[in-house]
């Protein structure tokens, strides 16, 4: 009998190792892509290319300053910028005032509209887009890249939020609207201010989703409105002599949406999750 | 509800979801209805389009390349599904065991999903290169033959899951980390009190609790997995000998590079009635199993 009791608690530790052992080598292989990318960016274009490959090199900055000075990298860095900037800000002029009355009067629309915006293919809404673009000539503008990534950054907006509104008590709204507030006035100084952590996550998520998203401005830009994920896709040609190269261009459009996102990890992962589960 | 009563609030909140309502119907319900309009047209370039009747779908009943489509598409979602359902819940019960979530930890977790999927592409085209990737070399170091990855009209779609495995098994497992922290803990007291062997625990009881999760999880990754386009078009275009060329590469490649929008509306509408039709049926399991 005592021996059991002895032995438990040294059962639990060697368990407890074992849990972090299994987790250390799961993150160290999902962090492996991205180290190998970051690495590869810093090396020389003859240890880049070397096999076995060399995990003690003298890391260079080159790859950078050549990819810098010979591409266009700012000014596609700048499309990217406004393009993801300005469709975030649309998707929260219009999502926040729209979530907000949709958690009040109970209304399912904007939940199944959000869904099924997710649901649907891109090629969908592409099709008729670039006919319409095209007949109005804004191929190829800031104009038309803005408007479909806003298509993107709306559903995330109300997704976010809509349970976060959710989660004010209703007495607290109720209250606003007694003591006579308006609705925009309750909604900017009294629900606002309740979901400012909800508010932050949407607009980073809204960015990031609209940073990262490929397909529209592969078809909707061009040379001078394209993003840099675009752009990236043509280093690509031109990178099969050149992974140094490939990899800090890689690097400099993947440091946005991480940084944003281990920024606010602690809510992100709520906001992302939130529900998703049961409860 | 008090605030909706008086009739004034109740316009001004209309008023409210106004601006999404008019861009929604701008930019989602009209391009759906005007895709499913041009799905029976041919529409030729400079020309005014034409009414066809079924002709878009008949085409595409009788192309074997849509066929090959379905078929990359299905073997890509259900391998990566797999995969991702069960090593999600593998990672979630470790996390879920460690208790703690340290921010660096969660930092690594959150990462992969953050990467645009086209620096995914180029991450991995490099990685899984097949005469200097650093994969081969990874293999070689356990004395296994090196693979052509990508490059093999075998392997290409299991590699393909791979990445996006690693891409979103961690989100997954987040999902499902959540579920189990929503768990009842009165649930593993009275097995503890039982003396159930904690493998029985979690096959007899966590496991079927967390059905509604893994559900849900199963229908966030069903949308992303059944119209995959970004790092097939970053790394193969569809290719070796079309091994790759899902549902949303052929249907890009007809609309945007053969420009026949009718054709290219019809296959816009197949794919998404498979979406809805497989997300449909996922959500009524969900309801079933729920608790």
């Amino acid at each position: 009998m005592s021996d059991r009791t002895l032995s438990q608690p040294r059962r639990e530790q060697l368990m407890r190792v074992l849990v972090i052992a299994q987790l250390v080598i799961l993150a160290i292989g999902i962090l492996f892509p991205i180290a190998w990318m970051v690495t590869s960016s810093f090396k020389s274009s003859a240890d880049v290319t070397a096999y076995p490959p060399t995990l003690l090199f003298r890391p260079t900055l080159d790859n950078y300053t050549r990819l810098l000075q010979t591409t266009p990298f700012f000014s596609y860095a700048r499309n990217s910028l406004i393009e993801s900037g300005s469709s975030t800000l649309i998707g929260l002029l219009l999502g926040v005032p729209a979530a907000y009355a949709a958690s009040i009067t109970r209304a399912s629309w904007p939940a199944l509209v959000t869904l099924s915006a997710r649901m649907a293919p891109g090629t969908l809404f592409l099709i008729p887009w670039y006919i319409v673009f095209r007949d109005l000539g804004m191929v190829g503008t800031y104009g038309a890249l803005i408007l479909t990534q806003a298509a993107i950054t709306l559903p995330i907006v109300i997704w976010v939020l809509l349970p976060a509104f959710d989660a004010i008590p209703r007495s607290i709204l109720e209250a606003a609207g007694v003591d006579g507030c308006g609705i925009l006035r309750s909604l900017w100084r009294v629900a606002l201010p309740l979901v400012s952590s909800g508010l932050v996550i949407a607009t980073i998520l809204a960015f990031v989703f609209s940073w990262n998203y490929f397909l529209f401005a592969l078809v909707l830009s061009d040379e001078n409105t394209k993003p840099l994920v675009v752009a990236a896709f043509n280093y690509i040609g031109e990178g099969s002599t050149d992974w140094g190269g490939l990899m800090a261009a890689a690097t400099l459009i993947a440091l946005p949406p991480l940084v944003l996102a281990i920024a606010v990890q602690r809510w992100l992962v709520a906001g992302l999750t939130l529900g998703a589960v049961k409860g | 509800m008090q605030l909706s009563a008086s009739s004034r609030h109740r316009g001004a909140l209309a008023l409210l979801s106004m601006p999404a309502v008019l861009f929604t119907a701008m930019m989602v319900v009209f391009p759906i209805l005007y895709t499913i309009w041009l799905s029976f047209r041919t529409a030729p370039l400079g020309h005014a389009t034409q009414f066809v009747g079924l002709a878009n779908y008949s085409q595409l009943a009788h192309a074997p390349q849509f066929w090959n489509s379905i078929k990359v598409s299905l073997t890509l979602y259900v391998i990566s599904l797999a995969l991702q359902l069960t090593g999600g819940t593998y990672l979630a019960v470790l996390l879920f065991q460690a208790k703690r979530m340290p921010a660096i930890l969660r930092s690594v977790l959150i990462s992969p999903f953050m990467v645009p999927p086209v620096v995914v592409g180029m991450m991995f085209l490099v990685i899984l290169d097949p005469s200097l990737g650093a994969a081969n070399w990874v293999l070689s170091l356990f004395g296994i033959g090196p693979s052509a990855w990508l490059a093999s009209p075998e392997w290409v779609i299991p590699t393909v899951a791979l990445i996006d495995t690693w891409q979103w098994m961690p989100f997954v497992a987040l999902i499902v980390l959540g579920g189990l922290q929503s768990l009842p803990p009165s649930v593993y007291e009275a097995a503890k009190i039982d003396g159930a062997p904690s493998r029985l625990v979690f096959w007899r009881i966590t496991l079927p609790l967390l059905l509604p999760t893994l559900a849900t999880a199963a229908i966030l990754r069903t949308v992303d997995l059944l119209r995959f386009f970004d790092i097939i078009y970053v790394t193969t275009q569809g290719g070796p000998l079309n091994a790759s060329d899902t549902l949303n590469i052929y249907g890009f490649h007809i609309g945007f590079e053969l420009f026949q929008f009718g054709y290219a509306s019809a296959l816009a509408m197949t794919l998404t009635a498979m979406v809805f039709g497989v997300v449909l049926a996922l959500n009524r399991l969900r309801k079933a199993v729920d608790w």
